[in-house]
């Protein structure tokens, strides 16, 4: 394949002695093929433009997780990334550190609150009176897609809800969470559950789906989030302003079919809340924005309690499960 | 290309955004879609209806997907939040036959007609620059935005995860910047375009929920936006309304004007500020449209 010339603009940054960081841009111009890696043109600028550069690799094949960083907009791992994936049409390609953790230089950061996060969910198995000894087949339907997590932190880098707050615990966190929770071995599930139903945890995720995309590994940690979600429920942990929230859905569907807007705040953070709300109220109703109480019932709404009732009586599993990861 | 819908408006565009639902309507009637209503239609579930009960949000997607099948029509939405949900089922549907089956038989128990997953759900948006005819389109822009600055906000629902879409998903999506230029204005590049309005956390997590408007919107600003749009009524509801409160919680003033995309073509097309539904807004746009001859 002919190569073609790139410019890389790198963001370099330093840490002053104010703890301050500055940042500025510097292009280097290479020539490569359109399916070299941007960590290879990365070695190659290091070794033979400027090796004051820096920034972490290791195993060159996205197993390590070392090398994710910024490329043009998103966290990806340079290691995994082809150049013309990411060039724009003038042949540019952006590199920059990945986001929601302080700069140490260049595109090196420091990875520990991302890692204190993940620590937090004990990122082990636990004994106690919930392990189960029999592990068959399909024991492992929900934990082997998490599994492929190698701890590169690009979801944490690019997760919309850690840019505004250093309390969330992060989509890789609650990945691994997950993995535990359904680990037929653990011994402690409901422990787990109930301490990830506190605040800053799932349900802060705002399922806004980065995470899924930017996954290089396909784990789509919001998936796993959800379905966290659902056990933390079934297993009765319901009292946060998410899970009033969550709850509020199928009663309202059975009844009229449309959500009923109008008494939703109230339910999910309560009549104290909803009152802290009120200048919120006003606010909105200066627009006519407040919905009315009476929402309109749609046509063959029986038909919605005949269903929510089948599947009370009969629940279906119907979850997405991983694909049965057999020895090669 | 039959330009024929079963019109699925969602819950905010029937009450609280109920301006992004006449503005739809308006400029479907004038590039010739017809947007069907659905009387039959319930709530889509969000993903809260998946969390508290899984297999009834599907059951509840399948019905709303089979009135639109046995009307032979595909779906179209102006929710991003809608969209997500009902394409996710239908992802799923499509890709698992033994799911659809199971939905189907509880379907048929409970007196509804089964779905057989042969319709796509689509957004107002892709059906208006994807597959209105362009000439048409141009010829109804009769006030054009004289390079008015506009920021494109797609919202996540309209985004990801990109595989269950069908049009242009993720980061490939340029629906919003290719309308803008048509319509005469000038896109803005900044790197909140496709971030989160935050909406789906107003009531957990109210504080970070502003912040996330707050900073999209002097993103958008500081990159020369003077006007901001969306496909989504509940991105509307959030960068609009909650503008104020957001600026509260980031001490310092926004004031960017946002509106649904929908409404912005209207003006473009002559259509009137009323049947828009421009006062309903809370930064009002009228001034800057006004000032571009809307």
């Amino acid at each position: 394949m002919a190569e073609k010339t790139y410019t890389f603009r790198v963001q370099r940054n330093k840490v002053t002695g104010d703890g301050k960081v500055e940042s500025r841009w510097q292009d280097y111009k290479l020539s490569a093929e359109p399916t070299t890696t941007v960590l290879i043109c990365l070695e190659r600028i290091k070794g033979q433009q400027d090796g004051t550069l820096t920034y972490r690799m290791s195993c060159r094949s996205a197993i390590c997780g070392s090398c994710a960083m910024k490329i043009s907009g998103r966290t990806r791992l340079a290691c995994k990334t082809h150049v013309e994936k990411v060039a724009d049409a003038n042949g540019v390609i952006h590199v920059s550190p990945m986001s929601n953790q302080p700069i140490l230089k260049d595109m090196v950061v420091d990875i520990r609150p991302f890692y204190n996060h993940v620590q937090k969910i004990k990122p082990y198995l636990q004994e106690g009176s919930e392990t189960d000894k029999n592990v068959g087949r399909s024991s492992y339907d929900q934990v082997n897609h998490v599994t492929q997590c190698i701890m590169c932190g690009s979801c944490y880098s690019d997760c919309t809800m850690a840019e505004v707050s250093d309390k969330f615990i992060g989509p890789a966190a609650l990945a691994k969470a997950f993995r535990f929770v359904s680990d037929p071995r653990e011994g402690k599930k409901t422990e787990r559950l109930r301490e990830l139903s506190e605040m800053h945890q799932m349900w802060s995720c705002c399922r806004c789906a980065q995470c899924v995309e930017t996954c290089p590994k396909d784990v789509k940690p919001m998936e796993a989030i959800v379905k966290l979600r659902a056990r933390g429920m079934q297993k009765g942990f319901v009292d946060g302003p998410g899970q009033k929230h969550a709850l509020a859905f199928h009663g309202d569907i059975q009844k009229t079919g449309d959500l009923n807007e109008f008494t939703l705040m109230q339910r999910t953070i309560g009549i104290v809340g909803t009152l802290g709300e009120l200048g919120m109220a006003l606010h909105l109703m200066k627009k006519g924005k407040i919905p009315s109480p009476f929402p309109h019932k749609c046509d063959g709404v029986e038909e919605l309690g005949n269903i929510f009732r089948i599947l009370e009586e009969n629940p279906l599993d119907v979850e997405t499960k991983a694909k049965e990861v057999a020895p090669e | 290309m039959s330009l024929e819908f079963s019109f699925y408006p969602g819950c905010a565009g029937k009450q609280v955004q109920k301006e992004a639902k006449s503005a739809a309507q308006a400029v479907a009637r004038e590039l010739g879609i017809t947007l069907h209503p659905m009387p039959r239609a319930s709530c889509c579930g969000a993903v809260s209806l998946r969390e508290a009960k899984l297999a009834f949000s599907l059951a509840v997607a399948a019905r709303i997907l089979s009135e639109a099948e046995a009307a032979g029509r595909n779906i179209c939405t102006i929710c991003n939040t809608c969209l997500q949900t009902l394409s996710h089922a239908n992802y799923r549907f499509k890709h698992e036959p033994d799911i659809l089956e199971k939905i189907n038989g509880v379907l048929k128990k409970a007196g509804v007609r089964p779905y057989n997953a042969t319709i796509k759900v689509q957004h107002l948006l892709w059906v208006v620059t994807d597959q209105v005819d362009q000439k048409l389109l141009k010829s109804k822009i009769t006030r054009p935005l004289q390079g008015l600055k506009v920021a494109p906000f797609y919202g996540c629902h309209n985004l990801r995860p990109s595989e269950i879409y069908e049009s242009k998903a993720g980061d490939e999506a340029d629906h919003l910047d290719r309308l803008i230029t048509l319509l005469g204005g000038s896109p803005v590049s900044y790197s909140g375009s496709r971030k989160c309005c935050g909406f789906h956390v107003m009531l957990s997590d109210p504080t970070e929920m502003r912040s996330m408007v707050g900073k999209n919107c002097i993103d958008a600003k500081d990159n020369g936006a003077e006007l901001m749009i969306s496909p989504c009524t509940l991105c509307d509801m959030s960068m609009s309304a909650y503008q104020m409160p957001a600026e509260k919680v980031l001490n310092r003033s926004i004031n960017l004007p946002e509106m649904n995309f929908a409404q912005l073509l209207g003006a473009s097309m002559g259509i009137d500020a009323t049947e828009l539904g421009l006062e309903r807004l809370h930064v009002d746009p009228r001034p800057i449209l006004r000032s571009k001859g809307l």
